[in-house]
C-alpha cells in the first residue's frame, strides 16, 4: 500500500522510509532504540490543504496515514509546507535551518524533534564526506 | 547534624552537595545561553549563520516580562540554593551547633500554625505571592540577603511549605533572629529531599503552564521553557543521582584526570560487531597487514577484517580500532565505522583521528550535535591553549535546534581561532581547514565549506586527515560537498580525481551513484551503485587468494571454501541497499528493486547493467 498523496509530492518520501525501515529488522529496532517517539508530520500543500503521516519509532517500526497510529498519540508534530518537507527530504535545507527560519512548526517534544533527523536520512540522496 | 560538615555526610551521598554541582553545571549553561553573544566576533565569514538566532535572541530579549520572567526564575533558583550551599557550608562547618541554633529561633512560629499551613499546601495567592518575589530579586539576586524585609511575611505566608531553601536561607541570614520552639526542628528534617522536590517541581510546572498559556504558540520560546524544564529535569536528577554518580567517581579515580565518562555513557550505536570467520583470525601481524592492503588500495573489506582480527587479539589497540572505522567508513559502511572510532574513543578519549574521523561519520548520519561536541574535543585536544573545558558527550542528546546553533557557533569560532594560531608557521593547520569543513558542511554554508576542503587539498601540510596518500578522501569530501550545494558536475569530477587515486575507494563510488541520481540518470546510478556492492563481494574471489596468500604465510593450509564464504554476515551497507532500491523503484523497475538486499545475487543484475 502506497503512502503517497498525489496532492503532496513529497509524501513519497514516505514511502522511501517505511521501505527503508521494514526491509532490515536490525534497522527497524535501531531507529526506534534511537527515535524512541511517534513522530506526525502535517504538511501543507498550496491550496492550503493539510494531510498528516505518522512514524512510530516508538514500538512498532511503522509509517502510516494520520497523526498516530490507532489508540495512540504522536510525542512530536511538526507542521511545515508540502515543499519544505520536499527540501528537507531531498537534504537541501535541514531541520534546524527550516525551524529557526519558522517554516518547521514543533508542537510536543521539541528535543525529541531532533531525534528524526538520522531517519529521514534514511529517505535521502545524500552525499557522504 | 550539618547538611554538609559531618562525616556520616560524604559528598557522593549528600544530596546538597550534588545539588551544588548540579547547579552550577547548570547556571552555566544559562550564561552561554546569553554571554555567547558577546563573543568575539572573530570574522565576517558567519555573518549569515548569526543572523537567524540573533534574531531569536532579540525575541528572547525584548518579549515581554512574561517571558523575561521564564528563564531567570530557574535562574534565580539556583543563585539563591547556590548561595546558601555556601553559607551553609561556613556557617555548617564554623558552628555544629547549627541544629540547636535552629531549634533557638523563632518567637512566634508555633508548630500548630505551622503544620496548618503544611496541610494547606499550596494555593494560587502563595504562589502569586511567590512569582512576585521572585520577579523582584531578578537582578538584584547578589543582594538577596538584605531582603529580610520581606521575608518576614513569608513564614506566615506559608512560603515554608513550598520551598525549603528559601526557609534555610532566611534562617542563615538573620542568626540574630530569637528563639524557636525545639519541634521546629523535626519539622525540618521532614520537608526531606523528596518532599521538597515535589514542591518545587509542582511550582515550576504551574509556572510553565502559564508562560505556555500566554504564548503557546511559539515554537521558539517553547524551546526555551524547555530548557527550563530541562533543569529542573537536572535537579530531580540531582537527588537520585547517588549509585550512579559513585561510578563515575570510582572511574575518574581509575583514569585519573582524563574525562572518559562521557564516552561511557551508552554510545549510540552499540558495541562493534565482529565477522564470524575472519581469514586473519591466526595471522600473527594483522594490523600491519590491513594497513599494507589500505596503501595499496586493496580491497577495503578485507583490509577491515585484517583489523578485526588485530583488535580481537588485542582489545585495547586503540590503533588498530581506528584504523578499522576509517577503512569502514571509506568502503560506505557507516554504522560499523562509528562503532569502532567510538571503541577507540573509549580506551583513548583524546585520540585526535578517532574524533574527527566520528565527527564526519556522526555528520553523516545526521547525529549534528554529536558531530560538533566531537569536533569541539577535537579542537580541545588539539589546541589546548583555547582552553575548552572538555565536556560530556552524553548530554548532547537533548539539545534542541536553538542549543545545536548555538553549539555550532561556538565551536566554529573555537576553530577559526585555533586557524589563527598557526602553530607550524605560516601554514594553517590542514586538520583544522577539514574540520572547519566539515562545520560548515553541517550547518549548509556549502560554499565555505567547499573553500576550506580546497584549502586542505592545495595545502602542502601533512595532518591526520591528510595523510600521504590520503587526498582521496580529501578528494572525496569536497565532491561531497559540492553535490550537495547542487553542483553534481563539479563534484563529478571530483569523485573522479577520488577513484584515480583508490579505484576500490567505495564511498566515493557510491557517492558518484547518488550525483547521477541527482542529475537523473538513473541506469548510470545503478551501475555505479552495483559497482559499490560488488566491491564488497569481490572479496570473495579476492578474499580467497589473499587468504591463501596470507595463510600459506602462516600454516601453509589450504583455504576452506566455507570460510570465504562465510564472510561479512554483520556489517552490510544498508545504505548502498537503500539507495540502489530506490534508483530502481524510480526507474519504475519494482522486479528489480525487490531483489535488492543483503543475499541479492548481483550475477543476474549484469545481464542489464555492465559493471
Amino acid at each position: 500500500m502506497s503512502l503517497k498523496d498525489d496532492a503532496f509530492p513529497s509524501s513519497a518520501a514516505f514511502d522511501m522510509i517505511s521501505s527503508a525501515l521494514s526491509s532490515d529488522e536490525a534497522e527497524r529496532k535501531d531507529a526506534v532504540r534511537k527515535g524512541g517517539a511517534i513522530f506526525a508530520f502535517t504538511l501543507k500543500n498550496d491550496q492550503k490543504a493539510e494531510s498528516s503521516w505518522y512514524i512510530d519509532l516508538k514500538e512498532s517500526g511503522e509509517v502510516g496515514k494520520g497523526q498516530a497510529p490507532e489508540g495512540k498519540k504522536a510525542n512530536v508534530v511538526l507542521t511545515l509546507k508540502d515543499e519544505d518537507f520536499g527540501k528537507l527530504i531531498s537534504g537541501k535545507s535541514n531541520a534546524q535551518n527550516l525551524f529557526l527560519t519558522g517554516k518547521l512548526k514543533i508542537r510536543g517534544d521539541v528535543m525529541k524533534a531532533t531525534k528524526m533527523e538520522p531517519i529521514l536520512k534514511k529517505a535521502q540522496n545524500k552525499a557522504k564526506l | 547534624m550539618s547538611f554538609l560538615g559531618g562525616p556520616e555526610c560524604s559528598t557522593g551521598a549528600n544530596p546538597l552537595a550534588q545539588f551544588q554541582k548540579q547547579t552550577s553545571a547548570d547556571t552555566s549553561l544559562q550564561r552561554d545561553r546569553l554571554a555567547s553573544r558577546q563573543g568575539p566576533q572573530l570574522n565576517g565569514f558567519r555573518t549569515q549563520q548569526a543572523r537567524p538566532d540573533d534574531a531569536a535572541f532579540q525575541d528572547f530579549a525584548h518579549a515581554g516580562p512574561q517571558m523575561g520572567e521564564a528563564l531567570p526564575t530557574g535562574g534565580l533558583h539556583f543563585e539563591q540554593l547556590r548561595r546558601e550551599q555556601e553559607l551553609l557550608k561556613r556557617g555548617g562547618a564554623g558552628s555544629p551547633n547549627w541544629a540547636g541554633e535552629f531549634a533557638q529561633h523563632s518567637p512566634h512560629f508555633a508548630p500548630e500554625e505551622f503544620a496548618q499551613q503544611r496541610g494547606a499546601g499550596f494555593n494560587p495567592q502563595e504562589f502569586a505571592s511567590f512569582r512576585a518575589q521572585q520577579a523582584q530579586p531578578r537582578t538584584a539576586s547578589p543582594s538577596y540577603q538584605q531582603q529580610s524585609s520581606f521575608q518576614q511575611p513569608m513564614y506566615g505566608g506559608g512560603g515554608f511549605g513550598m520551598q525549603r531553601p528559601m526557609f534555610q536561607s532566611q534562617f542563615m541570614n538573620r542568626p540574630q533572629e530569637p528563639m524557636y520552639e525545639g519541634k521546629g526542628k523535626g519539622r525540618v528534617q521532614e520537608l526531606s529531599d523528596t518532599d521538597w522536590e515535589k514542591q518545587f517541581e509542582q511550582l515550576s510546572t504551574e509556572d510553565q503552564t502559564e508562560e505556555l498559556d500566554k504564548e503557546a504558540e511559539e515554537a521558539m520560546e517553547r524551546e526555551l521553557n524547555q530548557i527550563d524544564r530541562d533543569l529542573l529535569g537536572d535537579m530531580d536528577y540531582a537527588g537520585h543521582m547517588g549509585d550512579e554518580y559513585d561510578q563515575w567517581k570510582d572511574f575518574e579515580g581509575q583514569f585519573g584526570e582524563v574525562p572518559t565518562r562521557d564516552f561511557q555513557n551508552a554510545p549510540e550505536f552499540g558495541t562493534y560487531m565482529f565477522e564470524e570467520n575472519n581469514l586473519f583470525k591466526d595471522v600473527p601481524n594483522a594490523y600491519e597487514e590491513g594497513l599494507k592492503i589500505m596503501r595499496e588500495g586493496g580491497n577495503l573489506s578485507i583490509a577491515a577484517l585484517a583489523f578485526e582480527a588485530a583488535v580481537q587479539k588485542d582489545s585495547d589497540f586503540v590503533e588498530a580500532w581506528v584504523a578499522l572505522g576509517q577503512s569502514q567508513a571509506q568502503n560506505e559502511k557507516e554504522a560499523p565505522a562509528i562503532r569502532a572510532l567510538e571503541q577507540a574513543l573509549k580506551l583513548d578519549p583524546n585520540n585526535l583521528e578517532a574524533l574527527m574521523g566520528l565527527s564526519v561519520s556522526y555528520t553523516n548520519e545526521g547525529y549534528d550535535s554529536l558531530a560538533y561536541r566531537t569536533l569541539e574535543r577535537w579542537v580541545g585536544v588539539k589546541y589546548p591553549q583555547l582552553g575548552v573545558k572538555p565536556r560530556g558527550l552524553d548530554e548532547e542528546e537533548d539539545l534542541g535546534f536553538t542549543d545545536r546553533h548555538i553549539l555550532h557557533e561556538n565551536v566554529t569560532n573555537l576553530f577559526l581561532e585555533a586557524a589563527q594560531l598557526n602553530p607550524e608557521g605560516s601554514d594553517v593547520d590542514v586538520d583544522v581547514q577539514v574540520g572547519l569543513g566539515v562545520l560548515f558542511y553541517g550547518s549548509e554554508d556549502y560554499d565555505k565549506a567547499v573553500d576550506c576542503f580546497n584549502a586542505a587539498l592545495e595545502s602542502t601540510q601533512i595532518g591526520v586527515m591528510k595523510r600521504e596518500g590520503e587526498e582521496h578522501l580529501l578528494w572525496n569530501r569536497l565532491g561531497a560537498t559540492l553535490a550537495n550545494s547542487g553542483r553534481s558536475e563539479e563534484a563529478i569530477e571530483a569523485y573522479s580525481r577520488a577513484l584515480d587515486l583508490k579505484p576500490n575507494f567505495v564511498r566515493a563510488r557510491y557517492n558518484l551513484g547518488v550525483s547521477c541520481i541527482n542529475l537523473g540518470v538513473q541506469e548510470e546510478a545503478a551501475v555505479h551503485l552495483l559497482g559499490a556492492l560488488s566491491m564488497h563481494r569481490v572479496m570473495e574471489q579476492e578474499g580467497r587468494e589473499k587468504a591463501k596468500e596470507v595463510l600459506q604465510d602462516g600454516s601453509g593450509r589450504d583455504v576452506d571454501d566455507s570460510i570465504v564464504e562465510g564472510l561479512l554476515q554483520q556489517n552490510q551497507s544498508t545504505n548502498l541497499y537503500d539507495t540502489l532500491r530506490r534508483v530502481f523503484t524510480q526507474m519504475g523497475r519494482r522486479d528489480l528493486s525487490e531483489m535488492v538486499g543483503p543475499d541479492m545475487d548481483l550475477g543476474a543484475f549484469r545481464k542489464e547493467f555492465e559493471f
